[in-house]
């Protein structure tokens, strides 16, 4: 984990209880996490009246510190040691170095499944629908009488929300092929399940 | 159910008794072939020599005898009605064997062509799966995150398209459930009646 001078200055202002006391510490903190895993926190987020008699410019920098840690901690799946090895050597005390790994266990599923959404990827199925109708003639031709199933396939994009289905005939015996298809498929997928 | 020939339908087709037999199956076979791949005004003029005849002659006489076959296939009609269609041309009776044998020799491929003038939405070809599992990615590292890649491969208008899809493991599942409730759709009673008593 590559952590630049900012970060670590950040920190070790974040250790200093003359700077920090354990409240002001301990919100901070709170605050890190909420404003990464939070949908609806905003700037608010450190606005509150235990943290008014620390500096805003110090307040941001080491908001911005903890934030960067914990997302790289996340990214790279940090486990405890690392935490306390970087804190430690930050002159973080032991009683903040449990807080904050405490914390940062607290939050850690979060963290990962947000970060585990964030990339490109194909374009993915979510659902499926389908109609079957009896088709009796066109004006092209009469008397048709054969059935014919209409799917439609609801695709969520990441790149773009066009297409966001995708519709396509087929006869009883194309859609027995697709069918079978994607029960191999699950097959499959099933065995390597159990390897 | 009988076909309603016009007055200008029966004037092309008067071309017809005209010609010997072997000239009318050529007809025949040239008016399937026009079906199949699209007209060529050139085999009107060389037919329009060999004949005698003006070539706007042969080319009515083929038109008409196209449009016979197309409106017989797209209404499927029987053999009598057929016969008794083409009774009121007035024709030999040499001459309405021959056309009766072109009507029912080429009356499935004509239904084919036909069915594909409809109005069509892409139609399914085909589809190929992979399965791939996430380890990572930049923002997160060691992951497991299984996912079926497919490639569905559709026509439309004679046009072969490919999508590459991905899903989930969970929703493959549902796909397979939802889809095969639809194919047992077909086998209710309910269906059973329709495709019976709709002739």
């Amino acid at each position: 984990m590559e952590l630049s001078e900012s970060v670590q200055k950040g920190f070790q202002m974040l250790a200093d209880p003359g700077s920090f006391d354990s409240n002001a510490f301990t919100l901070l903190l709170r605050a890190a996490f909420q404003s990464l895993l939070d949908a609806q926190a905003d700037e608010a987020v450190l606005d509150h009246p235990d943290l008014k008699h620390i500096d805003p410019v110090v307040l941001k920098h080491c908001h911005a510190a903890a934030a960067t840690y914990i997302l790289e901690a996340g990214k790279h799946r940090a486990d405890k040691s690392t935490l306390s090895t970087y804190l430690e050597d930050c002159k973080f005390d032991r009683e903040r170095i449990e807080l904050f790994c405490t914390e940062y266990q607290n939050n850690k599923n979060s963290l990962e499944i947000l970060l585990g959404s964030i990339g490109r990827s194909l374009p993915h199925i979510t659902d499926v629908s389908w109609r079957l109708e009896y088709q009796i003639k066109t004006n092209q031709l009469h008397k048709m009488h054969r059935p014919a199933y209409l799917v439609t396939l609801s695709i969520q994009n990441t790149d773009s929300p066009s297409y966001p289905e995708i519709s396509f005939s087929c006869s009883m015996e194309q859609l027995q092929d697709l069918v079978g298809k994607l029960k191999d498929a699950s097959k499959s997928l099933e065995r390597a399940t159990q390897l | 159910m009988l076909l309603e020939l016009s007055e200008e339908h029966k004037e092309h087709l008067a071309f017809l008794p005209q010609v010997d037999s072997a000239v009318v199956a050529e007809f025949g076979r040239i008016a399937v072939e026009f079906l199949r791949r699209g007209t060529n005004p050139k085999i009107y003029e060389g037919a329009a020599r060999k004949l005698n005849v003006s070539s706007d002659t042969v080319q009515h006489g083929v038109e008409g005898l196209t449009y016979l076959l197309t409106e017989s296939s797209k209404l499927m009609i029987s053999e009598l009605d057929f016969q008794d269609s083409v009774f009121v041309l007035g024709f030999s009776e040499e001459l309405n064997k021959l056309l009766l044998q072109l009507y029912l020799d080429n009356r499935k491929e004509i239904r084919t062509i036909l069915s594909e003038l409809a109005p069509s939405l892409p139609s399914y070809h085909n589809l190929e799966w992979r399965l791939d599992v996430q380890l990572a990615s930049r923002s997160l590292r060691q992951q497991i995150k299984p996912a079926v890649t497919i490639k569905l491969h559709l026509n439309q208008n004679g046009d072969h398209n490919t999508r590459v899809l991905q899903t989930d493991p969970a929703t493959l599942l549902h796909l397979v459930q939802q889809l095969e409730q639809a194919l047992e759709e077909m086998k209710t009673n309910h269906c059973r009646r329709v495709v019976r008593n709709i002739k």
